[in-house]
């Protein structure tokens, strides 16, 4: 290496009662290198990062910057040494000008005392300049979308001065970046950035569950798990099965698994002349017993307008649902369920879950009828509803009475999954089902996906991930500001074939 | 990994006090409770201990219907708060089922049980439209409530034109002011109410619906659940309740007024935060309304016999109800 490390962190144990979290991890970066690092949920990556921020002390291990030793005892002391940490909850105040937010703290000032805005908007203004980030910087920060919330944090880091920034899932609530640049994809911009700050010199370390983003930015992966380090791999002489394979540690034959050999049945839901002011347009589509459909589109093609809609979770303007081939009369998502539909929402946290609530309860909550006689509950069955589905789904829990906030965000995911199951519906919507969960639990939710279609359900999964899109559906809906662009069959389908109906631009042009 | 070292003895805790724990002991023994309980019963000896008055069979008697009085509107309240509202014309739901009740009996001529419904009555109106506003404006129940709070006020002032009604009859007197044994009649009738409410939320599908709704209320209508219809329910079953300590509370007064009940919005929101409920919904039980209502009648019965004036009891309650809330607050930060 021509330049020393500019962070070494070496053989950092970090205990919390009953997990070692870290078991003696190496890690280094270089200034100018774009470091991935990588694991599944619990394998210490966040742990790491909040020894290197100062958070969390570590029980043993010394971290380096420049080659000194040096002491990091609280986020402060991270911050001086040029360690910047820009979180998945970002830490900025919504209601005040991006400007100030870079300045918080330190705000310029005039020669009155009182705070300079002028001269505040116009070094924001140069910081983010010289990122080639072109925003206003009078606007307040809850007018930006995530990536350029994450762009502001970037632009504060750079005028900190930090020399090392971390990046700790910055993409994982947004869509995925296509394989091609579209005018529409903030990840694409937050991912050239990113490049830009390497190019500055900077060191970056990278976290995130998405292998296309790793491999198209990182120079080299740190994999962890189960709190050791696994290994350091050059990027450009590695591949994502090999990654996935040692942050798993088994061999992946393929991460999508296989369905056992089911034909599809007869026609389950069809939906005719679908539409909603303004969002979708005319859609017309079909789904059948034992087949996943997959639903594909850029952000704002209506994908989840559409399941929203047939769910009427939001009102349509007109359009007809026929299952097992007679019309259904759903109003409302009460009539939905009772009709055999079941949507598994975007969002778990805000949408799918009671996270206050226990696991037993998150359960039952769309089959409380299953588990009553005249309104009063029957808590034998409801536990026994409830075991069942953690058994079933391998949900990692201590207890049925565990709140639903305390799970990781697979198990959540497998919770809200549960919910559904327990309904038994004959179509089920899901709506990026793996979204900001592990490999491990990832392979789980594929498998359950699977299990429900042979056993003749329909499943209906949106997705933002194309090769999730290609490895798991029967056929491919692809939408386009809400119309349907087409339906494609798995076999020869391509993610080029997916993108040109989804952006209307012809494949050949690519 | 999200689990720091010095938060686990508090999961343990946490984990008992899920909505519906399985048997009566910990139910009754859940940590939160349990704390309330203590300080009551630290309040109890201490006032035995200060004032020769407090531990007699008069004084016990008057603070056990006062706090039966307040707890079954706080018990109305607790409903609201669970589903993440508020309701803040209890208050002003007295004063009209009060001067209803007054006005049928009195000037009317009604039988009794007449009176009593009609009271009754516009409490199951009033929510009515207390709920039917909120789940078809959409709102927020503050406002709504505040609306109808000076709303129900105003009618009850219109309907007696400012004056009081007097002249009730005996037999329905002896509602407020009558005893069971060394029971009054208002503490049996709240500790009825309470077990009755109390298995509606933790045993039915319907009160299983009013915490689901107040822990996510998106979750809940993607789950299925009506949540207007359980909405407009809770709404009527708060104001009826109201109505019902103004059934009571009327008897006890042996007046009808269009000036009671100012203030008990306060006194019930207290009792519930104070009970352990959490103002955002989704968290809190019969049993802790109870107990901070118990609290609340306590510590107003006490500052009476230590000979405190009546102006500073208001100043000393709504400080214990502001310090109970950021206590709470608190608690719940460092519980993440």
């Amino acid at each position: 290496m021509p330049e020393p490390p500019i962070l070494q962190m070496r053989g950092i144990r970090k205990a919390f009662p009953g997990v070692q979290a870290l078991d003696g991890v190496d890690f280094e970066v270089q200034p100018g290198e774009v470091m991935a690092l990588v694991g599944e949920n619990g394998a210490g990556k966040s742990t790491l990062i909040k020894i290197l921020a100062g958070v969390q002390p570590a029980d043993e291990g010394e971290i380096l910057i420049k080659g000194q030793p040096v002491k990091i005892t609280t986020p402060r002391s991270a911050q001086l040494l040029g360690v910047a940490v820009i979180y998945q909850e970002l830490n900025l105040a919504e209601s005040v000008t991006i400007a100030e937010n870079i300045f918080v703290g330190r705000e310029y000032r005039n020669r009155l005392g009182f705070v300079d805005n002028k001269a505040m908007n116009t070094h924001a203004k140069e910081w983010m300049e010289a990122l080639h980030i072109y925003i206003d910087p009078r606007l307040q920060v809850r007018q930006l979308g995530i990536a350029r919330k994450q762009m502001v944090e970037i632009a504060k880091s750079l005028s900190l001065d930090a020399s090392i920034i971390v990046m700790d899932e910055p993409t994982s609530s947004l869509p995925t970046a296509t394989s091609k640049p579209t005018e529409l994809n903030e990840v694409e911009v937050l991912l050239d950035l990113i490049l830009k700050l390497r190019d500055r010199g900077k060191a970056v370390i990278y976290i995130s569950h998405r292998m296309g983003e790793i491999f198209r930015i990182s120079d080299r992966i740190t994999i962890l798990r189960d709190g050791k380090l696994v290994g350091v791999r050059k990027t450009s002489e590695t591949n994502q099965d090999e990654i996935i394979a040692m942050m798993v540690g088994r061999k992946l034959e393929d991460l999508y698994g296989q369905r056992s050999q089911t034909p599809i049945g007869e026609k389950v839901l069809e939906v005719r002349g679908l539409n909603q002011a303004k969002r979708l347009y005319d859609i017309n589509f079909d789904v059948r017993a034992g087949e996943i459909l997959g639903v594909a589109g850029l952000v704002g093609a209506g994908r989840t307008e559409m399941a929203r809609a047939v769910f009427c979770a939001d009102k349509r303007d007109s359009g007809e649902f026929l299952i097992n081939n007679k019309p259904a009369a759903i109003r409302n998502p009460q009539d939905a369920i009772q009709a055999g539909l079941g949507y598994l929402p975007e969002d778990r946290k805000l949408q799918g879950l009671f996270l206050k609530m226990a696991i037993r309860l998150n359960i039952t909550a769309a089959s409380l009828g299953e588990i009553s006689r005249s309104g009063f509950l029957q808590f034998n069955k409801e536990r026994e509803l409830g075991t069942k589905f953690v058994n079933q789904l391998n949900i990692r829990t201590p207890s049925l009475e565990q709140r639903a906030r305390n799970l990781s965000g697979g198990n959540q995911q497998k919770v809200v999954l549960a919910k559904w199951m327990a309904v038994r519906p004959k179509v089920l919507f899901l709506d990026e089902p793996t979204r900001g969960v592990d490999v491990g639990a990832k392979m789980e939710i594929y498998s359950l996906m699977h299990e429900m279609a042979s056993q003749g359900m329909a499943v209906v999964m949106i997705s933002s991930e194309l090769p999730e899109i290609l490895g798991m559906s029967d056929r491919i809906l692809v939408l386009r500001e809400g119309r349907v662009m087409g339906v494609i069959p798995r076999q020869g389908a391509t993610e080029e074939q997916i993108m040109a109906l989804a952006t209307g631009v012809k494949a050949e042009v690519y | 990994m999200n689990e720091s070292p010095s938060l686990s003895p508090k999961t343990t805790s946490e984990k008992a006090s899920g909505v519906t724990s399985m048997n009566a002991f910990s139910r009754i023994f859940r940590a939160r409770e349990a704390g309330i309980a203590l300080v009551v019963i630290i309040i109890m000896f201490g006032l035995s201990i200060a004032t020769p008055n407090f531990a007699t069979a008069d004084n016990l008697a008057i603070v056990a219907r006062i706090i039966a009085l307040n707890s079954i509107i706080a018990m109305g309240m607790t409903l609201v708060i669970l589903l993440g509202g508020i309701d803040l014309s209890v208050g002003s739901v007295v004063a009209l089922a009060s001067v209803v009740l007054g006005y049928v009996l009195v000037r009317m001529g009604m039988p009794i049980w007449v009176s009593i419904l009609a009271g009754l009555l516009t409490g199951v109106v009033v929510g009515l439209i207390n709920g039917a506003l909120v789940v078809k404006t959409g709102v927020a129940p503050f406002i709504i409530t505040l609306g109808m709070m000076g709303l129900a006020r105003g009618l009850a002032l219109v309907i007696t034109k400012g004056s009081t009604i007097s002249g009730l009859p005996e037999a329905y007197l002896a509602l407020g002011q009558g005893y069971w044994g060394l029971v009054p009649y208002p503490v049996i009738i709240m500790l009825v109410l309470a077990v009755v409410i109390h298995i509606m939320l933790s045993r039915t599908t319907f009160g299983r619906r009013i915490y689901f709704i107040g822990s996510n209320e998106d979750a809940a209508v993607l789950s299925g659940i009506n949540v207007n219809r359980v909405k407009v329910l809770v709404f009527m079953i708060c104001s009826t309740l109201a109505a019902t300590e103004a059934v009571i509370e009327t008897a006890r007064m042996s007046t009808a007024q269009p000036a009671s009940g100012v203030g008990y919005e306060l006194t019930a929101i207290g009792a519930v935060i104070i009970g352990g409920a959490s103002m955002s919904g989704g968290e809190g039980t019969i049993l802790g309304t109870i107990l901070g209502a118990t609290l609340l009648g306590l510590i107003t019965n006490g500052l009476i016999l230590l000979g405190v004036s009546a102006y500073w009891q208001q100043v000393f309650s709504g400080a214990i109800i502001i310090l109970a809330v950021a206590l709470d607050t608190w608690r719940r930060r460092r519980s993440g």
